[in-house]
C-alpha cells in the first residue's frame, strides 16, 4: 500500500502537478483567488442570504461560525491521522503536519467558539452554557493548548514527536464526541442542519462560506507545515534523517 | 386575527429584531483573528527563511 502510494506520488503526472503547485506565481495566484472567494462569500452571507424566521439577521453569524468549527474538526482529524501514521512509519513530514494541524485546530476552534458565544447571547440569552457541545469543544481547546505546550517543553525531536503523537491520539478522541454530542445529549445547542431543513438561499451562502474558509485553511496549513518542517530539519543533524520513533519510546 | 397578523408580520423579518451589533462583532473578531494569524504565519515564515 505504502509502496503503491509512493509510486503514485513520484509518477510523472503527479510530479508535474506538484511542480506546477510549487511555482511561486501559482501560489500567489491561489492566495489572491482565496481572498476573492472569501470576500464574495462574506458578501453573500451578509447581504444576499435571507434573515432567519426566528433569529432574524443574527443568524448571519452562522456563515462564519459553522465553517470555523468545521475547519477545527477537519484539523483535529488531520492531527489524528498524522499522529497514527507517525507511530507506524516515523517521518518528519507527518510530525510537522501534525503540529501545523494542531495549531490550526486551536486557532479555528477558539475563534469559532467565540463566534458561537456571540451568537448565543441574543438567541440563548447567555454567552456561555455548560452544554455538552460547548463543554466538549472547551475540553478540546484546553487539550490542544496542552499539546502545543508539550511540544515546546521536550527538547529531543524524536521523543517529542512520539509523545506528541500519543497525546494527539488521545485528544482526537474528543473530535467525534464533539460531532455527535448534539445527537447523543439533546440540550441547548441545536443538531446539525442539512439542505432539506434549510432555505436554499441559506444553503447557497453557507456552501460559499465553507468553500472560502476551507481555501483559507489550506493556505494556512501549507504555510504552517513548511515552517514546522523547516524547524524540524534544522533540529536534526542530518537533514534527511528519519526519526526512529520506536527506539525513542524504548529508550 | 390580530394575533395571526402579528405572527405573520414577524415571518421574514425574524422574531429577534435588529442584532446587527452581534453580527458586526462576530465578523470583526473572525476577520481580525484570521488576519492576525495570517500575519503571524508571514512573520514566522520570513524568520524561517532567514535562518536558512
Amino acid at each position: 500500500m505504502a509502496g503503491m502510494l509512493k509510486r503514485l506520488w513520484n509518477s510523472a503526472p503527479v510530479a508535474a502537478v506538484r511542480a506546477f503547485a510549487a511555482h511561486p506565481l501559482v501560489q500567489r495566484s491561489f492566495v489572491v483567488f482565496t481572498v476573492a472567494v472569501f470576500v464574495y462569500a462574506a458578501w453573500v452571507g451578509l447581504t444576499q442570504a435571507p434573515p432567519d424566521r426566528e433569529m432574524g439577521d443574527v443568524q448571519r453569524i452562522m456563515y462564519a461560525h459553522v465553517p470555523m468549527v468545521q475547519m477545527m474538526l477537519l484539523a483535529g482529524t488531520i492531527l489524528f491521522v498524522c499522529s497514527v501514521l507517525y507511530l507506524f512509519r516515523a517521518s518528519w513530514r507527518t510530525d510537522a503536519l501534525a503540529e501545523a494541524s494542531a495549531e490550526l485546530a486551536l486557532v479555528y476552534g477558539a475563534i469559532g467558539t467565540t463566534l458561537g458565544a456571540i451568537w448565543g447571547r441574543p438567541t440563548w440569552g447567555v454567552y456561555w452554557a455548560w452544554d455538552p457541545r460547548l463543554t466538549t469543544v472547551a475540553i478540546l481547546l484546553v487539550a490542544l493548548a496542552g499539546y502545543l505546550a508539550l511540544r515546546r517543553f521536550v527538547d529531543d525531536a524524536e521523543r517529542r514527536a512520539v509523545w506528541a503523537s500519543v497525546t494527539a491520539i488521545i485528544i482526537a478522541a474528543d473530535v467525534p464526541i464533539i460531532y455527535f454530542s448534539v445527537k447523543w445529549w439533546k440540550s441547548l445547542h441545536q443538531v446539525q442542519s442539512n439542505p432539506r431543513t434549510v432555505d436554499p438561499q441559506m444553503v447557497h451562502a453557507l456552501r460559499w462560506n465553507i468553500t472560502a474558509f476551507f481555501l483559507v485553511f489550506i493556505v494556512f496549513l501549507v504555510v504552517r507545515y513548511r515552517i514546522a518542517l523547516a524547524a524540524r530539519l534544522r533540529e536534526v543533524t542530518v537533514p534527511d534523517a528519519q526519526p526512529r520513533a520506536r527506539e525513542a519510546v524504548a529508550s | 386575527m390580530n394575533a395571526l397578523h402579528t405572527v405573520l408580520a414577524a415571518v421574514g423579518e425574524g422574531r429577534i429584531r435588529g442584532g446587527w451589533e452581534y453580527v458586526k462583532a462576530a465578523y470583526g473578531i473572525c476577520w481580525t483573528g484570521l488576519s492576525l494569524y495570517a500575519l503571524s504565519l508571514w512573520i514566522r515564515s520570513r524568520r524561517s527563511e532567514d535562518v536558512k
